[in-house]
């Protein structure tokens, strides 16, 4: 008997062809290249389109219907939303939708800005003090005094010292955070450091630099865009709590939270005032943490239990 | 450690919490009726009256001490623990007789050595007390209810100094309270007024109890203002502090709280729908926006860019973002002392008057020499009146094309600011917002803020030889007819000197359940008269 | 384990030194008077100076920090400015209700959070877990003071179930205690919840990958006993760890918590002498916050012992 297959085969008498198994198992389709990935990760992908929707929508403020988000008409205040004002107008009589897109600007560049700064600082502290063991001491405990502080108050202290305007914010806002992102990196350089690859660069005679930038540092990039992504969000809900209290942007820059901070008063008749930024500011901050989330399984799928 | 025991330990502790305490809350319903919880406009966070002298503390005082004299609703001073004076016919000598009855809330007798001993501290403090003070011979008790002022110059205002409203008011204090240096605090708080301060109770920044003291004498009279028999017709007065007005709004609604000082305008819309809730006019003297600009440097140190800004400022806006769309709230006001009252006038005033012309204003400005130097504006973001004039004002300015550098901070930074003679850049000034409680801008007998001597005045430091020919002419004026004519010189010379741009006259409400009557209308909120049913 | 303890509050006396170093130079380099905002609107610069030198706030530096450092060592965390009480007084009267709010805060999620985030490990990758999860991310999403306002809104100002604001201590019994702290504690965990689900949850499926968990379900144990038995208490320690890290949350909220809610704790005293300098009552609380945070860590670590008997120190 032949069986017909790609090379036909006689078969001796007496042995038994299985049945051929049904198609189970679909081959995995590879999917190759960033829409692949994307395909792969819906959550990254809904969360940076969200996010890249409101950086759009920040740069491009002023072609998209507004009008100078500063100009006051005190006799046009507390208006409804209506076809001359979509989002109502505040207390002074500025137009809303003006102020929460232009505001769009203010909490997106605290966001990535505290993000960025406290993720390089966070990174040279943690790199050092797990590399440097008599640096280590030194360094955490200034760290863990910093982090005694719970970062609310720390952050208004640090505005009540200047004046406030948008770079001070994200300073204090930064230094807030340091504490979280070093404490991170140092732990993973700890766990690397004990690995058997990075014992046979420094017996080979790898200069520490080069360990660091070879070894160490790509495998703390994961974890730290992760982490980048919630400093992120939340130094923007930071940044709405300390203008609600009173300590945040300064009233001439429109900010989410100062114009949540603004109408909180009138909340109850005229919740518009307040709905507007606060509806702007959850969806961006839940694009960014879908987009962490995203991340982290996608990059590590160990890192997503750990997580 | 064993995890059994602990564990076992914890879930006996949570037990006996849970059945610790299922007990009724303390005050019982008849209780409730004689307890008045108060909204203040602001936190009590100090009690010295002579030491401190916001609003707020003179308004708690009021309760706890008692003063000689008090001014009723005309305004005019009468007897309050004085029972008679006499003034000498040379106009020099001033002797003084306490009621009798009068105690402490520590039960001591009210003597004379309590009365010089509070009107030497009050004196060293008070601007009208000091000028008493400059030409005082001697301040002496003549017996246990006698005391007597020698001056070597007549003061026929001594009565309204002693009697009035503005702070620092004259209150008596027992003499070892009294002896305390008037720049440091008191710490002791008694008085011999109609309610005691609860001490033990005192959360400052949160809450403030003052229960009713028995003892008290009230006059036979009907009470006026500070005048008049001040009647406690409630047991204890609760001050609670709530610092979110939509919350204070809410609490108001929900009958959680009585009476709420000052409600901001745009929410009285909500509190006046609410059947239980009656809304109403605090005080028909009202308040005065207040903008001042430093005279010292440029370029407010040139009349004429000080005239410019009066030239653009259109106090419409500055009205409506204080106090929203209720027309019946402010009123423009074409110079600086308050409407309805003796001495109001417009003298002057038709430059803020009228269609506001920013070509004229721009062309004042130029001539003073501004050319586009960054001008510095404190603003206080915590106050909800200076941080909306403080915006009104950076529009104002950025149409004159002027070159605004916005400073938003709090009100202690503006405290401390404002006071810096140093030029701005170094750490000074340009511009910065406040306001006036009406009841202070009268006449120029307590009015700091229109005064025009240089380095002594208000903030600002104006120098105007004219205002104070005016003032002067009226301390010296025999008559009503002579006070306001001189009043009226003064406000013009103001205005052309630009003392301080005000930014308008507006007024405040005040809400109070159904349940509670007898809320008068006054500069400060009495509580004598006050009773609340169940 | 008490040798522990102790190494570990001695290792803290170095931590306090530098936060309490760090306050101190903040404050004092800072700008605003407290001598002006006390003597008023109505004050001249001579009474300025007159109160700014009677407060000592015209001696240098390390003379005022120097001072401070001593009596804080004899118990005595200094005057407030502001109201001429002891800061201690002061910290004493607000200490209850901040500390009933984070309590009934930190109840009410363990409560919550953990159940949602066992169940959402146990259900993974079905609806139920992705619902879970999406109330998870939400609850990062929302600022505190929103929520408050829509909680006292809906449940005291339209049902009228709960009061707007305030506080009753525990000694005016127990219920009304309760009721006044419901709200804030609802508005203040959301966050709190949200973290401590997913953590819960990612620990738990770590765990439930483990060997001994398949031998339990094959001797047939059940579902209930598996999970809350044997998973969660081996996932325990990160989330004990989590829970303590979570606490500077917790006092961060509850500033905006006690402003909205009218309760007046710690968080509202520390935002009011900021506002108006009274730097010894900054001090003290600050200090005290430190305090306190590093002693909850302690006892987090202490807690492992308990739930990880294999944990010995």
């Amino acid at each position: 008997m032949t069986v017909s297959t790609t090379h036909s085969l006689t078969v001796p008498p007496g042995l038994v062809i299985a049945p051929q198994l049904p198609d189970l198992l679909q081959p995995v389709k590879v999917r190759r290249g960033v829409l692949g990935f994307l395909r792969n990760h819906p959550t990254v992908a809904i969360g940076g389109a969200l996010l890249l929707c409101l950086v759009l929508i920040g740069i491009f403020a002023p072609y998209l219907g507004t009008v100078d988000p500063t100009a006051i008409a005190p006799a046009k205040r507390t208006r409804a939303p209506s076809a001359d004002f979509w989002f109502g107008t505040d207390l002074l009589g500025r137009d809303i939708y003006s102020r929460v897109l232009f505001g769009t600007r203010v909490s997106l560049t605290v966001g990535l800005s505290v993000a960025t700064l406290a993720t390089l600082a966070g990174l040279a502290i943690g790199l050092v003090s797990g590399f440097v063991r008599w640096a280590d001491s030194i360094l955490m405990r200034f760290v863990d005094g910093l982090m005694s502080i719970p970062p609310i108050l720390l952050a208004v202290a640090l505005m009540a010292l200047t004046r406030g305007s948008v770079g001070n914010v994200i300073l204090s806002i930064t230094i807030a955070e340091i504490p979280r992102v070093s404490r991170l990196v140092r732990g993973v350089v700890l766990s690397l450091r004990e690995q058997p690859y990075v014992d046979a660069a420094i017996a080979s005679g790898t200069r520490t630099p080069m360990i660091i930038l070879r070894h160490i540092l790509p495998n703390t990039l994961a974890p730290m865009l992760v982490q980048a992504t919630y400093v992120c969000a939340s130094a923007m809900i930071v940044e709405s709590i300390l203008s609600f209290i009173g300590a945040g942007t300064p009233p001439t820059i429109p900010s989410w939270g100062n114009i949540m901070a603004e109408g909180r008063a009138l909340w109850q008749i005229k919740p518009y005032i307040v709905f507007f930024p606060a509806a702007f500011l959850s969806v961006t901050v839940l694009a960014v943490n879908l987009l962490g989330d995203g991340l982290r399984d996608a990059l590590d799928p160990r890192m997503a239990k750990s997580l | 450690m064993d995890r059994r025991t602990v564990l076992k330990g914890l879930a006996g502790a949570g037990s006996l919490a849970a059945t610790g305490g299922l007990s009724m809350p303390a005050l019982s319903q008849g209780a409730a009726a004689r307890t008045l919880r108060f909204v203040p406009q602001a936190d009590l966070a100090n009690f010295d009256p002579i030491w401190g002298t916001q609003y707020v503390v003179r308004n708690a005082a009021a309760l706890v001490w008692d003063t000689l004299y008090g001014i009723d609703a005309t305004l005019q001073p009468q007897r309050q623990m004085v029972e008679s004076e006499e003034v000498s016919s040379d106009g020099l000598t001033w002797t003084f007789r306490l009621r009798p009855g009068l105690k402490f809330h520590d039960g001591e007798p009210v003597l004379s050595k309590d009365v010089v001993a509070s009107l030497t501290r009050w004196s060293a403090r008070d601007p009208m007390g000091l000028m008493i003070k400059a030409i005082q011979n001697e301040l002496t008790a003549v017996d246990d209810r006698t005391f007597k002022w020698v001056l070597k110059q007549p003061y026929p205002k001594m009565l309204l100094a002693l009697g009035k409203n503005n702070t620092p008011c004259a209150f008596i204090m027992p003499e070892r309270i009294a002896k305390t240096d008037p720049f440091k605090q008191i710490t002791e708080y008694v008085g011999s007024g109609p309610m005691k301060f609860a001490r033990s109770e005192w959360v400052p920044g949160a809450k403030s109890v003052f229960e009713k003291f028995t003892d008290y004498v009230p006059r036979q009279e009907k009470a006026s203002w500070l005048a008049g028999g001040k009647q406690m017709l409630v047991d204890r007065v609760e001050w609670v502090v709530i610092p979110d007005p939509a919350t204070a709004a809410a609490a108001l609604q929900n009958g959680e709280i009585d009476w709420w000082e000052n409600p901001i305008a745009d929410l009285v819309p909500v509190l006046k729908k609410n059947r239980n809730i009656s809304v109403d006019i605090a005080d028909p003297l009202g308040n005065i926006g207040v903008f001042r600009m430093n005279h010292l440097y440029p370029p407010f140190s040139d009349v004429r860019a000080r005239r410019a800004v009066l030239t653009a400022l259109n106090q419409e806006d500055y009205m409506r973002a204080l106090v929203g769309d209720d027309t019946s709230l402010w009123k423009p006001l074409p110079g600086f002392f308050t409407p309805g009252t003796p001495l109001y006038t417009e003298e002057g005033g038709e430059i803020l008057k009228g269609k506001r012309d920013f070509a004229a204003a721009k062309k004042l400005l130029a001539e003073s020499g501004y050319s586009n130097q960054p001008v510095s504006c404190i603003v206080a973001q915590d106050q909800p009146i200076t941080k909306a004039q403080g915006d009104v004002t950076a529009d104002l300015l950025k149409q004159m094309g002027m070159n605004v550098d916005f400073v938003a901070t709090d009100w202690g930074t503006v405290g401390s600011r404002r006071a810096q003679k140093t030029p701005p850049g170094q750490g000074g000034w340009q511009m910065f917002h406040t306001w006036h409680a009406g009841a202070d801008c009268l006449s120029p007998a307590a009015y700091a803020g229109i005064r025009g001597n240089g380095d002594k005045a208000w903030w600002g430091w104006p120098t105007s030889p004219a205002v104070e020919k005016e003032v002067t002419a009226w301390f010296d004026a025999k008559s009503l007819d002579e006070e306001k004519a001189a009043v009226a010189r003064l406000n013009r010379a103001a205005l052309e000197d630009v003392i301080y741009a005000p930014t308008g006259f507006f007024l405040n409400y005040t809400a109070w359940r159904k349940n509670v009557s007898g809320i008068a209308k006054g500069p400060l909120p009495f509580f004598w008269g006050v009773s609340k049913t169940a | 384990m008490v040798s522990y303890i102790l190494r570990r509050i001695l290792a803290t006396v170095p931590v306090m030194a530098i936060v309490a170093l760090f306050v101190f130079s903040l404050l004092y380099i800072a700008p605003g008077d407290p001598a002006a905002v006390i003597a008023g609107d109505q004050a001249s610069p001579a009474d300025v100076e007159r109160i700014r030198q009677s407060l000592g706030l015209d001696r240098p530096f390390l003379v005022q920090f120097g001072s401070w450092l001593w009596h804080i060592l004899h118990g005595d965390l200094g005057t407030s400015i502001f109201t001429n009480l002891p800061v201690s007084s002061l910290i004493a009267q607000r200490i209850e209700p901040t500390l009933s709010l984070m309590a009934i805060t930190l109840v009410l999620t363990i409560v919550l959070a953990v159940p949602l985030g066992v169940v959402a490990a146990w259900k993974a990758g079905s609806w139920v877990d992705r619902t879970i999860m999406t109330f998870a991310v939400f609850g990062f999403s929302l600022p505190v003071f929103v929520v408050g306002y829509v909680l006292a809104y809906v449940f005291a100002l339209e049902f009228e179930w709960l009061p707007v604001q305030g506080y009753m201590p525990l000694s005016e019994g127990f219920w009304p205690w309760l009721e006044n702290l419901i709200l804030p504690a609802v508005a203040l965990g959301c966050v709190y919840i949200a973290l401590i689900a997913r953590i819960t949850r990612a620990s738990m499926l770590e765990v439930l990958q483990q060997d001994y968990i398949r031998t339990a379900r094959a001797k047939g144990m059940g579902q209930g006993s598996i999970l809350f038995i044997h998973a969660l208490k081996n996932a325990a320690v990160p989330i004990v760890t989590v829970i303590g890290l979570g606490i500077a949350l917790l006092i961060g909220g509850a500033v905006v918590t006690e402003s909205v809610f009218a309760i007046p704790g710690l968080g509202r005293l520390t935002v009011d002498a900021i506002l108006r300098r009274d730097y010894p009552v900054i001090q003290g609380i600050v200090l005290l916050f430190s305090f306190l945070y590093v002693l909850i860590n302690l006892l987090v670590d202490v807690t492992y012992t308990l739930v990880d008997p294999r944990i010995r120190y």
